[in-house]
């Protein structure tokens, strides 16, 4: 749930529960109001009923009391507490029933007592407190309205630098020398977080480009020794009265001197196909290269008795030249390498595809692990790197590499 | 011929100095860009060996300064960088080809007969290995005047060879040269044995002597007599 819908929920639960609240309180108060300067007029007439009866020593005519309904009833009690009390108000021009107040009192007029019940319309408070109630649900419904539009417009409006920071700090590429920019730097907590980032990033960027150029420095110092060790090996051979086993000995220096400068030269190539920095593309012809390779391993292929054959009908593709040779290099050796004795090859080309199927002495390898660094099968002599290779260059390009094992047969499916 | 090698790393230069010594070729080495210089500018060299990553700079500057003097040497580059921007570059400012580092001697030989040969060019362009007369730009071969084919690889096999005679050369230099070093195919030389085997046979059948000799559990050598 997003943190508008958040903000939104909490706020409209916390209005609404205070305008109700409010209204309720607010509706009681009006009423109460009311009621008590309804009650004030209906004292001042009971007085002036009191103070009429006192002076003209008769009951007062209806008609002196214009709208108010005035009742006198004879009664014996001798005491009877002034109240007020809610009853229905005739009126006598509409002939309506209207809701009313009224109050009750006793007057002693020539030594009886009378009863007096005086009679008000409430209508015209009940009206003013409708009124009221329905001005007040208006001022609800318009502020949860206006609430509601100020949330989805203004607060998205206002979140909305957040959000091309979010995008850009998803986009974020560690080799990639781009600053994080923020439109909109009115708001001050995001221009914080925006700065916050960059210098966190320009930071994360900086210690990551030490290191690759630590290891980039680190591989290549590397290789000076390795030339060193490899032309030693090649100038101690020259001495033809070594012994046979140690002859031996220095080849199992040479295997792992090349294993060594393999594994390295590799690393250093995967760091420049992460980082873009191979740039020579232009159209080939792919099809023409499978053949150059094909015609390369030619003897390799011989030597195990491979069946190879080429399906080749695919077209041209921009790519560089340099790394669709070692794509091609590393699915066709490992198809050599991992190869049986009278085996075979399928290599298939079509303008969308590039399939290489071969038969294995390994099981089914497994598809999730299969292009991480260093997975090998248990009897690969190889660096553990050729695989993936092939997905950074596949990536690079954005073709899609699948393995999968059917009926013998390795398949390595690439989608253009 | 006469060498220069331009190499900081005395192990390395060592080497390739007593590995290029011996064919009848004058070695000099020095391990700066400066010494180098002062090399050049006294002395006529056939050949350079030229490490980019020199203590004091930049080998490229030995490229300019011999295109500046206009100079022909030929010119190979032994470095630790492998980056295509490096190589082009080198090869762009008159280096004759590029060799990355770890190298086997025998590689480093082949290479420099190649450019030596392909800069000393003339109209009849043979090799000539005593009754083995090889044709460059044709890629064809006689053997006492006759005719001899030889597949791509047996050829260049041969090439290799003749380059590194009288050396042992390693099936690992051999296979590296053969089928480019990124194949890993350790303890399965195997199929080499075929080929060199085919081409003994072809060279013998043709009527040349017997110059390849296996050296046990390790690898070849062309015998130069």
């Amino acid at each position: 749930m997003k943190l508008a819908a958040h903000y939104n929920r909490a706020n409209i639960i916390i209005t609404v529960t205070v305008l109700i609240v409010g209204a309720i309180i607010y509706f009681f108060s009006i009423k109460y109001i009311a009621r008590t300067q309804l009650d004030r007029n209906l004292t001042e007439e009971i007085e002036e009923v009191e103070d009429y009866v006192k002076a003209n020593h008769q009951l007062p005519k209806q008609v002196d009391f214009d709208e108010d309904q005035t009742l006198f009833v004879k009664t014996d009690k001798k005491q009877i507490q002034r109240i007020f009390f809610d009853t229905t108000y005739i009126n006598p021009k509409e002939k309506r029933i209207e809701p009313g107040r009224a109050v009750s009192g006793l007057i002693r007029l020539r030594g009886l007592n009378y009863k007096v019940i005086i009679t008000v319309s409430r209508e015209s408070t009940e009206y003013l407190i409708q009124f009221i109630a329905i001005i007040t649900l208006g001022l609800v419904i318009g502020l949860l309205l206006i609430l509601f539009l100020t949330n989805r417009y203004v607060l998205n409006g206002l979140w909305k630098p957040f959000y091309d920071l979010l995008h850009q700090i998803k986009a974020f590429n560690i080799s990639e020398d781009k600053s994080f920019r923020m439109n909109n730097n009115k708001v001050n907590e995001f221009a914080e977080l925006s700065v916050a980032i960059d210098t966190m990033s320009s930071r994360v960027r900086y210690d990551y480009q030490n290191l690759k150029h630590f290891t980039d420095n680190a591989s290549h110092e590397m290789l000076t020794p390795l030339a060193v060790i490899t032309s030693k090996l090649d100038t101690l051979i020259q001495n033809e009265s070594l012994p046979p086993d140690i002859y031996e000995q220095i080849d199992d220096i040479y295997a792992a001197a090349g294993k060594l400068s393999r594994l390295n030269q590799t690393l250093l190539l995967l760091t420049k196909i992460e980082n873009n920095l191979i740039e020579d593309n232009e159209f080939l012809d792919i099809g023409a290269l499978i053949s150059a390779k094909h015609k390369q391993f030619q003897e390799l292929i011989l030597a195990k008795n491979i069946q190879c054959t080429e399906n080749l009908n695919g077209g041209r593709l921009l790519v560089s030249k340099y790394l669709m040779d070692i794509l091609l290099n590393n699915l066709l050796s490992n198809a050599i390498r991992h190869n049986i004795n009278l085996g075979k090859i399928l290599i298939t080309l079509t303008d969308r595809q590039l399939i290489f199927n071969n038969t294995s002495s390994s099981d089914p390898l497994n598809a999730n692990t299969i292009f991480e660094r260093f997975q090998k099968g248990n009897k690969s002599e190889g660096t553990g790197l050729g695989l993936t290779i092939v997905q950074n260059i596949c990536r690079l390009y954005d073709w899609n590499i699948l393995y999968n094992y059917k009926d013998d047969f390795h398949t390595f499916q690439i989608t253009f | 011929m006469k060498l220069l090698i331009i190499e900081d790393e005395q192990g390395l230069r060592e080497n390739i100095n007593a590995y290029f010594n011996e064919d009848g070729n004058i070695c000099e080495s020095c391990s700066d860009l400066n010494s180098a210089i002062n090399k050049l500018a006294i002395y006529n060299y056939d050949c350079v060996l030229l490490d980019i990553g020199l203590p004091d700079g930049e080998g490229f500057a030995v490229l300019d300064y011999l295109k500046a003097g206009m100079k022909n040497e030929t010119v190979i580059i032994i470095s630790a960088r492998s980056s295509l921007d490096d190589k082009i570059k080198g090869l762009n400012i008159g280096a004759d080809d590029y060799l990355t580092k770890p190298f086997h001697l025998a590689e480093l030989k082949a290479r420099v007969d190649a450019v030596f040969r392909r800069k000393t060019a003339n109209s009849n362009n043979n090799l000539v290995f005593h009754e083995i007369v090889i044709n460059l730009p044709g890629r064809t071969l006689e053997v006492n005047s006759t005719p001899l084919i030889l597949t791509r690889k047996e050829f260049d096999m041969l090439l290799y060879f003749i380059a590194n005679k009288g050396k042992v050369i390693s099936k690992n230099a051999l296979a590296e040269h053969l089928w480019g070093d990124e194949i890993d195919m350790h303890n399965n030389f195997d199929f080499i044995y075929t080929h060199i085997k085919n081409l003994r046979k072809k060279l013998l059948d043709a009527g040349a002597n017997d110059y390849l000799k296996s050296v046990y559990g390790i690898g070849y050598k062309f015998n130069a007599e």
